[in-house]
């Protein structure tokens, strides 16, 4: 007896089979967030610190978010092949998410004063933070390793999905912070 | 639907507006309300507000529609041509 296997390939417009595939990483990535945010509420119940940086965790936030807009609008001009103002977005992208990870960085440095990883809150925000400045940084990479690729191009041609790839996982990380941010520091 | 160029950057502005206006409301809720259960209720509207708009005009979600509807059709027909060459 033969077993058929059809072959996916042939029947598929690869780029159909690329977002469907990045898609659900970013959901099975998306629960990994929740059970994280959720555990906020166990550890360390729902009071915040009075030490907590109010500024610093409103600072990120506006950056995080100014950055998911010259992220899409490096992958519009992806589209629309102005390779020219797809690089100069897809830099200040990258400048803004470097940005944010010296800002956890100094939110680090206080967080060790008040309220160090030994301390339930400390748990959640060094694991939290922890966690979401990890994928900031593959974030960065993958901007970073688009824009080495397609620096020297005219024309977009076939790595369209690598730029909407990068932003796509740029804007997960975006959407990540919209529910950290008031988990951390507004709840009381 | 296919936007142009001037509209969807045009689009991005006004979502990031949506998403200031909204961090702000997230801001002064934090502040207004004592009660921890109205607290976490309007956090979390707010925050899923903001999550849609960024998964929505962002993301392009809605395009994923089209792509599962092509998946779940080509799944299910058979592809005489594609099978041969497989053979």
């Amino acid at each position: 007896m033969t077993i058929h296997v059809p072959n996916v390939n042939h029947r598929f417009d690869p780029l159909t089979i690329n977002r469907l595939g990045l898609w659900l990483f970013l959901v099975s990535d998306a629960s990994f967030f929740i059970a994280l945010l959720s555990s906020r509420v166990f550890v360390s119940g729902t009071s915040t610190p009075d030490e907590i940086n109010q500024v610093l965790g409103l600072s990120l936030t506006v950056l995080l978010l100014l950055s998911s807009l010259t992220a899409y609008r490096a992958e519009v001009a992806a589209e629309n092949n102005d390779m020219s103002h797809m690089k100069n977005m897809l830099l200040a992208t990258m400048g803004m998410g470097i940005l944010f990870v010296f800002g956890v960085g100094y939110e680090w440095y206080e967080a060790l004063q008040h309220f160090p990883p030994s301390t339930g809150f400390g748990t959640v925000l060094f694991t939290l933070t922890g966690v979401h400045v990890t994928h900031v940084a593959t974030g960065i990479l993958t901007l970073g390793f688009v824009y080495f690729r397609v620096r020297k191009i005219e024309t977009i041609g076939d790595n369209l999905f690598a730029v909407e790839g990068a932003v796509k996982w740029w804007h997960f990380v975006d959407v990540a912070w919209v529910f950290i941010y008031p988990t951390l520091y507004l709840l009381k | 639907m296919h936007r142009t160029l001037q509209q969807s950057l045009k689009l991005g502005w006004v979502v990031i507006g949506l998403l200031a206006i909204m961090t702000v409301a997230e801001f002064i809720v934090a502040i207004s309300f004592e009660d921890t259960v109205m607290l976490f209720t309007l956090l979390l509207i707010v925050g899923l507000a903001k999550a849609w708009l960024i998964i929505q005009y962002f993301m392009h979600f809605g395009q994923l529609w089209g792509h599962i509807a092509d998946v779940w059709r080509g799944t299910l027909k058979d592809d005489p041509v594609a099978d041969r060459e497989e053979d």
